[in-house]
């Protein structure tokens, strides 16, 4: 019960803050030298300027961004002023990133588990299981694998079938590494 | 063959030889292959006979199929696929339903490159933004939003703000830890962050390479290609190295190291035609028709890892397909369209375009600069050759001494030395796209690196930007650039061929970018202070911005890796794709020809055919010429005075069948009409020599050991204890002469992509 509303709270945290964001999916970035640099040349500060705002794209230009926030300090040099800028219209699409940020943090989890179930305890189980276990010999063909994994279908249930499946895939692996670390035939 | 008899009838006549001819080597089938386009009806009925024979090769399963590390038989799959689909054509008259099915064959092609396509475009947005959110994560975290990165945690904060003034939603580590944003403290954490992630992505790719998919690490394009010549690697394209591929990729690219995206996305979208195509038994279950959606794939890896979809289609063309009929150029191209919408429209990286480092261009260059392109161009072979040999050095001491022992350890060691030397440069810091973006561009106003630090003169209106003496900012970039390359050289030499998956173009066309920008740096200096100098012709006087660096940066980029992996056409199509402009062909041409030119003067391969030999893949480059002068007689197997294995027509029996099987290790036989005249019938692969005897031991009631083989095709005799095998017989080999010349039989080999050849000699048959 408590282990419930600690995760309905968490879950209520990232919901809210994530919507509290203002994550928008476009803007209008513009970069200006400072106006100081322009009008006298003598002071040449680095400082250039940075404005984002958030209009349409046909108002992504000096006119539509700068002016309206620094229109006093460049007051009636405009012309000189606004051909050093640049700006661009940007989108992008936050949805996609935070989906493909997370499913690929969760695969290499779930890589990262399975890893360490085949180093740690997939040797304990298998010991255990060498006793009873039968081995196929007819499975090194690719499309005999239809006919046999059906025929357990029948027999085994699905455990034996993903046992079998694993089991072929392991084998495979191993003649993988085989050829890369120990023969170094392959990928050098 | 052996038989003095055999040796009379070499000096014979005309006459005699065309009666030699006509013994049972020329049979009903073989016209049937060589005439594929007849339409006629009694054809038609003649291929429907002999298609529902082969489809009764089902019942032996895995005819067709072959064992892992032999060569496809490009000739028989072929011939396959044709009577299939000629069966396909026939049965269309018969019902609706077979209509559509026809219909469905006909557009399965399509179909799966679409597929192929659109997964390529996910996939490669799926590894783009995660590897630009993991690299990232090496310099901090973006706290209110964990899944961005750091320039989408930026994106929005709607303030005026300066240049180092950085936007506060972003944390680096120092901040995080409580620490301030400068200082030798921070500078510490940061240093020991950015190591251990490093390390940490690493050791996850190496050892998840390790664990799953050996076959994914590397860049892939050398198998590609020794696979797309006809080569059969069991799981190099299948499930399991597709996703270690993907996840590695993301993991070795976001630890710093030297490599880039690139030639595995290549391998990626590979792994992904193989996939689909099993969903389409026309192309699954033939691998010559298998072949032409891999390359359609290829042109879709580089179509999507470059954005340059024709490049792409180029490349495929040019450097990795074997065999390219016109029908897998337009597939490639649909493919790569696809494939480069599907992932302009996920727009990874917020610019609207497919990579990070597009550019945009328009200036007008002089003809004074062929000269500094071409010897830009020469520079890149150099460069490029280096690579090339001091890598091949390096890989070749890897696989013959104890340190390919240790693979893991190796990638951990070059990760932190990595790492170590890459932090105090900010421009081996940077994410190798970013610097070659860096150095691609102009310096305008929003580029605020030293490599911009000009004098420039804001207050003339009327240019927009004009020539300017460079000031000490330019000089210090450009000595942290010169250590920069050959750091990265000294880097990527060791990095390419570790055991994750890493490609080379990133770096070399980093390396080419960084060379080239210093040089077009020089060239812009010498033009400012000496402006009226003859070679400028006048066109630097007015005060314009007459040079550009960022474009000898392109055209050095395109020569290192002109230079590395010999491309040209595709090499400045994906160019110019990059850049948006055309009138930049010539530049890029000269750069590519030239370092084509001094890397084939140096070294006689690229990268990837130095790889295959090294590996000593069966790769038959169709570029390289036979120079031996000998015979087919001369080269055959077995020579002339040892015996041939062969099988007799109809009279063995499954006992001598098994026998012969056990005691050699041929890969096929020849079948003739007896031991004593050894005219040719066809030819029977061992594989399927011995899936069919296994599969009659299991079906066929009755067989002893004692049973004969038959493979005449024409009366299997009464009794039902006789194994005929005339289906899974060859009748039409390709065979020669034994006078054939050498050249000949190799071109045979190369244009007809054949497996084995049977050598005659007036129709007897000598290998």
């Amino acid at each position: 019960m408590l282990l419930k509303y600690i995760v309905l709270c968490l879950t209520t945290i990232c919901i809210v803050s994530v919507s509290g964001q203002s994550y928008e999916d476009k803007r209008c970035k513009c970069v200006c030298p400072s106006p100081a640099a322009v009008f006298n040349s003598s002071a040449t500060t680095d400082h250039r300027r940075h404005y984002i705002a958030n209009v349409p794209p046909n108002k992504c230009n000096c006119e539509g961004v700068i002016l309206p926030r620094d229109g006093a300090e460049i007051k009636g040099r405009e012309q000189e002023f606004c051909p050093r800028c640049e700006c661009k219209y940007e989108n992008r699409n936050t949805t996609i990133i935070k989906v493909v940020v997370i499913i690929v943090i969760w695969v290499i989890m779930l890589l990262v588990v399975y890893m360490g179930f085949l180093i740690c305890l997939d040797p304990l189980i298998n010991k255990r299981a060498k006793a009873s276990y039968q081995e196929h010999t007819n499975e090194d063909d690719e499309s005999t694998l239809s006919g046999p994994s059906q025929q357990m279908g029948l027999r085994g249930n699905v455990l034996n079938r993903v046992t079998h499946q694993q089991d072929k895939w392991k084998k495979q692996v191993r003649e993988q590494r085989r050829n890369i670390y120990d023969r170094h035939t392959m990928l050098n | 063959m052996n038989s003095p008899v055999e040796e009379d009838i070499v000096d014979i006549t005309p006459g005699l030889q065309q009666a030699a001819d006509t013994t049972p080597t020329s049979h009903g089938t073989f016209q049937l292959y060589e005439h594929p386009g007849r339409t006629s009806s009694a054809s038609a009925n003649w291929d429907a006979v002999i298609f529902s024979g082969m489809q009764g090769d089902d019942d032996i399963p895995g005819i067709g199929q072959y064992d892992d590390f032999h060569t496809i038989d490009w000739q028989r799959d072929i011939a396959r696929d044709r009577m299939r689909h000629r069966y396909i054509v026939k049965k269309r008259q018969d019902s609706l339903w077979d209509l559509i099915k026809g219909a469905h064959d006909a557009w399965s092609g399509w179909v799966c490159v679409l597929l192929v396509g659109v997964c390529t475009g996910v996939v490669a947005g799926v590894i783009d933004i995660g590897a630009s959110w993991m690299t990232d994560l090496k310099f901090g975290i973006c706290p209110q939003a964990f899944w961005f990165n750091r320039e989408q945690c930026c994106w929005s904060s709607n303030e005026t703000t300066f240049d180092h003034g950085n936007c506060s939603q972003w944390l680096t580590w120092p901040q995080v830890f409580g620490e301030s944003r400068d200082g030798a403290g921070a500078y510490v954490i940061s240093y020991l962050f950015y190591i251990a992630w490093a390390l940490v992505f690493a050791a996850l790719s190496a050892s998840l390479v390790r664990m799953f998919a050996p076959y994914a690490c590397g860049s892939g394009i050398p198998e590609i290609k020794t696979i797309l010549s006809g080569f059969i690697i069991r799981g190099y394209l299948g499930k399991w190295t597709l996703i270690i591929k993907v996840v590695g990729l993301i993991l070795s690219v976001s630890s710093g190291l030297s490599l880039g995206k690139e030639g595995p996305m290549v391998h990626i979208a590979s792994c992904l035609g193989n996939i689909l195509s099993y969903l389409f038994p026309k192309y699954g279950r033939n691998e010559a028709k298998k072949r032409e959606i891999l390359s359609a794939a290829a042109a879709a890896g580089v179509s999507v890892a470059f954005g340059a979809p024709i490049g792409g289609v180029l490349f495929s063309l040019e450097e990795v397909s074997y065999y390219f009929p016109l029908k897998t150029l337009w597939r490639s191209f649909f493919c790569a369209l696809i494939a480069a919408f599907i992932l302009r429209s996920i727009n990874p990286f917020g610019n609207e375009h497919s990579v990070l480092f597009f550019v945009e261009y328009n200036k007008p260059w002089i003809f004074f600069e062929l000269i500094p392109f071409v010897a830009l161009g020469i520079i890149g072979g150099c460069i490029a050759t280096i690579f090339i040999k001091a890598n091949i050095f390096w890989c070749r001491y890897r696989k013959h001494s104890k340190l390919g022992q240790y693979p893991v350890t190796e990638v951990l060691i070059v990760t932190l030395v990595t790492a170590l030397i890459s932090y105090p440069n900010p421009y081996t810091r940077m994410n190798t796209s970013q610097l070659i973006y860096l150095l691609f561009n102009q310096c305008g106003i929003s580029n605020s690196d030293p490599l911009c630090d000009y004098d420039r003169n804001f207050t003339d209106v009327n240019s927009a930007i004009e020539k300017a003496a460079a000031r000490p900012g330019v000089y210090g970039a450009i000595g942290l650039l010169c250590l920069a390359l050959v750091l990265k050289l000294a880097m990527t030499v060791f990095t390419f061929g570790i055991k994750v998956p890493c490609g080379l173009f990133i770096p070399s066309l980093a390396l080419g970018a960084i060379a080239g920008r210093i040089v077009g740096i020089g060239v812009e200096q010498l033009a400012y202070h000496y402006p009226k100098i003859w070679i400028f012709s006048g066109e630097c006087s007015t005060g314009d911005d007459c040079i550009t660096p960022g474009l000898y940066a392109m055209v050095g980029a395109a020569a290192v890796l002109g230079g590395v992996t010999r491309m040209t056409v595709s090499l400045v199509v994906i160019m110019f794709e990059l850049t948006g402009g055309v009138r930049y062909i010539v530049p890029l041409m000269a750069a590519a020809m030239a370092s084509k030119w001094v890397g084939d003067a140096l070294g006689r391969q690229g990268i990837y055919d130095a790889h295959i030999a090294l590996n000593g893949y069966p790769f038959l480059d169709s570029k390289d010429e036979f120079q031996h002068t000998s015979l087919a007689a001369d080269v055959m197997q077995p020579k002339r005075n040892e015996t041939l294995a062969v099988i007799t027509q109809d009279s063995m029996t499954v006992d001598d069948v098994e026998t012969l099987l056990k005691e050699t290790e041929h890969n096929g036989y020849p079948v003739v009409v007896s031991k004593e005249s050894q005219y040719l019938v066809g030819f029977v692969l061992r594989r399927d020599l011995n899936l069919a005897i296994a599969n009659a031991r299991r079906t066929l009631a009755g067989l002893t050991g004692q049973s004969p083989v038959v493979f005449g095709g024409t009366a299997p005799p009464a009794g039902a204890a006789s194994l005929p095998l005339s289906r899974i017989l060859d009748m039409a080999p390709i065979t020669v002469t034994d006078q054939t010349p050498m050249e000949t039989v190799v071109d045979m080999f190369r244009k007809l992509g054949l497996r084995q050849t049977l050598v005659t000699h007036n129709g007897w048959c000598k290998d």
